[in-house]
């Protein structure tokens, strides 16, 4: 068990961070590190909703096919039916979770490598939907010219405002579901899920539950992304997506907000940093991706860990995600 | 027709079976444990007396035949749901959370103490806070009732094995169970362990928990049971006081064929 830090002190910086982030744009303005920083706060309900998932023990290559049916529900609900954003994004939230409701039961039946498949397929099914549904999505160029929340949000700082304040609530819930007795639960569900029910967790229904929410969450920023960047398209529905939010508690280690959002961090900034070394950009992510995996499977939060075990004296180790079942 | 022993029954079982493939492990079998009994279980490998707890804790489900714990039915029911009626089990190869502190076991094995709803859960109450203490106290007591204090803050892989062991019993007794089912609990165990286990198991039964013990240690299981089940070949061999079962020459047979027994099985 890592030390868990007690509540006032996590309370306590929380509110500084925030404090930080609605701030610093006054002090310093730059539309193009605004517009990164919003992109980072939308990711990064996707990444913390996703670790939710990951640390029931499955590990889902659907997450970003989720948060793509909440953005064209809130783009559809929006354009089609004229409803305002605010009721459009309780849509949003409603969609992919019913959508999870429906075959979360079947899917998380499956076990480790087998779940990882069948969500990889679900995310490409979803795509071949949005491409081949003319119709109602606009086929493969998407949804254009989607108005944005309120008129007032065509200014990128209050844009930004807006991601911060989902991010907010969407990752204070992620993390207040880690350190109450569910999280306690999904945790020993994925270290030994028999002996978890031995002691009256009902696992599989927690599992579900939490599919169910963070799914809902997903289509949070999927919403957010949809009408910042005025199109939806297939492409937001990828498997490839996906893979980038579980690369991000890869980064993080997998079993840790803090360092999911390390990872969101560093996944949305640094492609958007290196674009004016486009020859250079692949390569220098691919190294660092590299580096990171083969040398720290902690994520950068057992770099963290390494440097204040140096002080200390104490050595860290990373716990498993995915444990095959007896 | 059912043995009683002391207060009324609060497990029965009727007629259990269950056949992998061609194998019956087990058959056809009665018995009933009292309130406030130490039933053991013992025959040689195989016997089927893991099989016998899985059945009766949800790990399977029966062929044929019905489990009723406190009067009511629950043949099939989930270990989870069956945790929550107070029929929590051990397991035989050592079961611990290996990369947690032995105190942080206990926790996950009370949850059901700690655990206030969904929804509740996600809001801090003084409700919750006042739970979180008092099984922080009970796991206090269950840490030193099993000689597991100075452990309280090691990383249970750490932990020798008969530690772990013992750890496995007090995360079932975290659940606060009203009957435990013990699958080998001193096995490997050195003889001063065993002594210790006993006794333990002992003053948990002064706490009023029913127990099944299930050991290939004679001298452990006659130390403590008040009756014993006498398993071959997945049926009931003997049934009585260690004693009684003791003196049965089918048992000595039984006991002496073990190893040829083994091999000759299916
Ligand atoms: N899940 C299973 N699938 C198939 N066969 C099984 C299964 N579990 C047990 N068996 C078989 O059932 C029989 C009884 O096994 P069981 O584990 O109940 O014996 P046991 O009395 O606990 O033995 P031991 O003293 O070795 O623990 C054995 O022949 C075993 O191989
Ligand atoms: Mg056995």
């Amino acid at each position: 068990m890592k030390p868990r830090s007690p509540p006032v002190l996590l309370l306590a910086g929380g509110l500084a961070g925030v404090l930080f982030l609605v701030l610093w744009p006054l002090a310093w303005r730059s539309d193009f590190i605004l517009y990164i920083a919003t992109l980072v706060l939308q990711f990064s309900i996707g990444a913390c909703s996703l670790q939710l998932i990951i640390r029931t023990g499955h590990i889902s290559l659907s997450h970003a096919a989720f948060a793509g049916i909440g953005g064209y529900a809130s783009v559809l609900l929006v354009k089609s039916a004229g409803w305002p954003w605010h009721f459009a994004l309780i849509g949003a939230i409603l969609a992919p979770a019913a959508f999870a409701a429906l075959i979360g039961p079947v899917l998380l039946r499956l076990s480790g490598k087998y779940f990882v498949l069948v969500t990889f397929l679900f995310g490409e099914l979803m795509r071949f939907v949005a491409t081949d549904w003319q119709g109602l999505t606009g086929g493969s160029n998407g949804i254009f010219e989607i108005p944005k929340p309120y008129p007032a949000m065509r200014d990128p700082l209050n844009y930004y405002w807006l991601s911060l304040g989902f991010s907010v609530v969407c990752v204070g819930l992620c993390v207040r579901i880690m350190r109450s007795e569910i999280g306690r639960a999904m945790d020993a569900m994925r270290e030994s899920e028999k002996l978890t029910e031995c002691a009256g967790v009902p696992a599989f229904r927690i599992k579900v539950l939490i599919f169910v929410i963070a799914c809902g969450l997903a289509g949070v920023q999927g919403s957010l992304n949809a009408h910042m960047n005025n199109v939806i398209t297939p492409g937001n529905f990828g498997p490839l997506e996906s893979l980038n939010l579980v690369v991000m508690n890869v980064i993080g280690g997998m079993t840790n907000m803090g360092g999911a959002l390390l990872g969101t961090v560093f996944l949305v900034a640094l492609p958007e940093l290196l674009r004016g070394y486009v020859e250079w950009q692949r390569v220098i992510y691919g190294v660092i991706l590299i580096v990171v995996m083969a040398f720290l499977p902690g994520g950068l939060v057992e770099l963290w860990g390494r440097l204040r075990g140096l002080v200390t004296g104490e050595a860290v180790r990373g716990t498993a995600v995915v444990t095959d079942e007896t | 027709m059912m043995a009683r022993t002391g207060g009324s029954p609060l497990l029965v079982i009727e007629g259990l079976s269950k056949t992998f493939g061609t194998l019956r492990a087990v058959q056809n079998l009665n018995l009933s444990v009292a309130d406030g009994e130490i039933l053991g279980i013992i025959g040689p490998n195989g016997a089927g007396k893991t099989t016998t707890v899985n059945l009766m804790a949800g790990a399977f489900k029966p062929t044929s035949g019905r489990v009723l714990f406190d009067g009511h039915d629950v043949t099939g029911f989930p270990p989870h749901r069956l945790a929550a009626q107070g029929l929590v089990r051990t397991f035989q190869s050592t079961t611990v959370y290996g990369t947690q502190t032995v105190r942080e076991n206990c926790r996950r094995g009370a949850f059901l103490h700690l655990f206030p709803g969904f929804f509740p859960a996600l809001v801090p109450t003084a409700r919750a806070r006042a739970l979180r203490a008092e099984v922080e106290t009970e796991i206090d007591r269950l840490l030193d009732w099993l000689g597991l204090a100075e452990f309280a803050e090691s990383e249970a892989r750490n932990l020798p094995y008969g530690v772990q062991k013992t750890l496995g019993m007090a995360i079932a007794l975290a659940a606060r169970p009203r009957l435990v089912m013990l699958d080998e609990p001193v096995a490997g165990m050195s003889a001063e362990e065993t002594d210790h286990v006993r006794d333990t198991i002992k003053r948990i039964r002064g706490a009023g928990i029913s127990a099944i013990v299930i050991d290939h240690n004679m001298r452990f299981i006659s130390g403590l049971c008040d009756r014993v089940l006498v398993l071959h070949h997945g049926e009931e061999l003997a049934i009585g006081t260690p004693g009684e079962v003791m003196a049965q020459p089918a048992v000595i047979e039984a006991y002496l064929g073990k190893g040829h027994a083994k091999a000759g099985r299916p």
